[in-house]
């Protein structure tokens, strides 16, 4: 068998990547929506290359690039794709104790970057509970399949988006996309609230605030309610956060 | 500045910022716990974010600078939300969205 001659880190990747192969197929449309997102921004391959390999966090690719596409000031882009990632912090602390006592120093400085929402809830939901495994690698194994499929379909998407007519509507896929992604994340009732409030601002603020700021205030407007009708018995109803 | 030049310092800039928001807790371990406050509002950034990337993309047009409601787009994006609630599946979604978009389109221009 392949499993007696692995080492153990070997095999501990391996785990981690077998854990999320089920949720792969579901980065791939959203992986082609945001390398073609770059090209129909007006920009090209290196530019969806250098997203998508470097920041490695999709929603906010997406948003920063359709914002810019539209014309929004550097920071709005920026800072709206921040707030978007500021859900990383969460994760990460979250995960500190599980990772930070296992990795040496120097490992250290370089564990939060494989931190993007599937691996995190394959490490907190499984990896973590397992003793035949190191759960080190099996996070970063877990992100580097997720990394490799993610830059293959945008790339695929950057080059299939600059052949697709506008009468298409393309665009449209972006909405999509991330319907699709928001409807599993809607757990608790407060979850809900905080859409629905989200909805109502962005709706009446997107067209009406300068420099593309509507998003950026919407999203602030929803954490705030949340954070304020937070209960926390919801806790208890909760899986992982992702 | 050129197009593109101004479009590398997003992926700079948010390269920088993103990997600093995933690693800072993981460096700061067991010195300095997060505020409840924060954890309160950050556990709240999915179920925002998403809907404000959803919202305006499903309800309007921007032609010119100006939003015009887009009777297409709604009609597709609600079919959407109900193969999103039914199936969870995000290929079905995404095919049904744009098959009743380019029904709607073809027949309410």
């Amino acid at each position: 068998m392949v499993e007696d001659r692995v080492n153990r880190t070997g095999r501990s990747m391996l785990a981690g990547a077998k854990d999320v192969s089920p949720i792969i197929l579901g980065i791939i449309p959203f992986g082609l929506v945001a390398g073609a997102a770059v090209i129909e921004a007006g920009l090209g391959l290196p530019e969806a290359i250098g997203m998508s390999l470097f920041v490695n966090a999709g929603a906010s690719q997406i948003a920063a690039t359709a914002l810019f596409a539209e014309g929004a000031p550097l920071w709005v882009a920026i800072g709206t794709a921040l707030v978007i990632n500021a859900r990383m912090l969460i994760y990460s602390a979250s995960l500190a104790p599980i990772l930070a006592p296992k990795a040496t120093r120097r490992g250290k400085i370089l564990l939060g970057h494989p931190l993007v929402d599937q691996a995190y809830a394959a490490t907190m939901t499984q990896g973590r509970f397992r003793d035949d495994i190191d759960v080190v690698p099996y996070y970063v194994g877990s992100w580097a399949i997720l990394a490799s499929v993610w830059q293959i379909a945008n790339i695929v998407g950057a080059l299939a988006g600059s052949f697709v007519p506008p009468a298409w509507s393309l665009d449209f896929t972006v909405p999509l996309v991330f319907l699709a992604m928001l409807v599993p994340a809607l757990k608790t009732h407060t979850d809900v609230e905080v859409a629905l409030i989200t909805a109502f601002a962005a709706a009446l603020l997107v067209p009406v605030l300068p420099m593309q700021t509507g998003l950026l205030v919407a999203i602030v407007a929803g954490m705030a309610w949340g954070a304020m009708r937070h209960h926390d018995t919801e806790l208890a109803q909760e899986g992982e956060a992702g | 500045m050129s197009e593109t030049a101004r479009f590398w310092i997003i992926i700079v800039v948010l390269t920088v910022g993103t990997f600093l928001l995933r690693s800072l807790p993981i460096w700061l371990y067991g010195r300095t716990p997060m505020p409840t406050w924060v954890e309160r509002l950050l556990r709240y950034v999915p179920a925002a974010a998403l809907t404000a990337l959803v919202v305006p993309g499903s309800l309007y047009i921007k032609d010119a600078g100006i939003y015009e409601l887009a009777p297409a787009r709604i009609v597709a994006a609600l079919a959407a939300l109900v193969v999103a609630v039914r199936t969870k599946n995000v290929i079905a979604t995404m095919i049904s969205g744009m098959v009743v978009l380019w029904v709607g389109q073809a027949l309410l221009g």
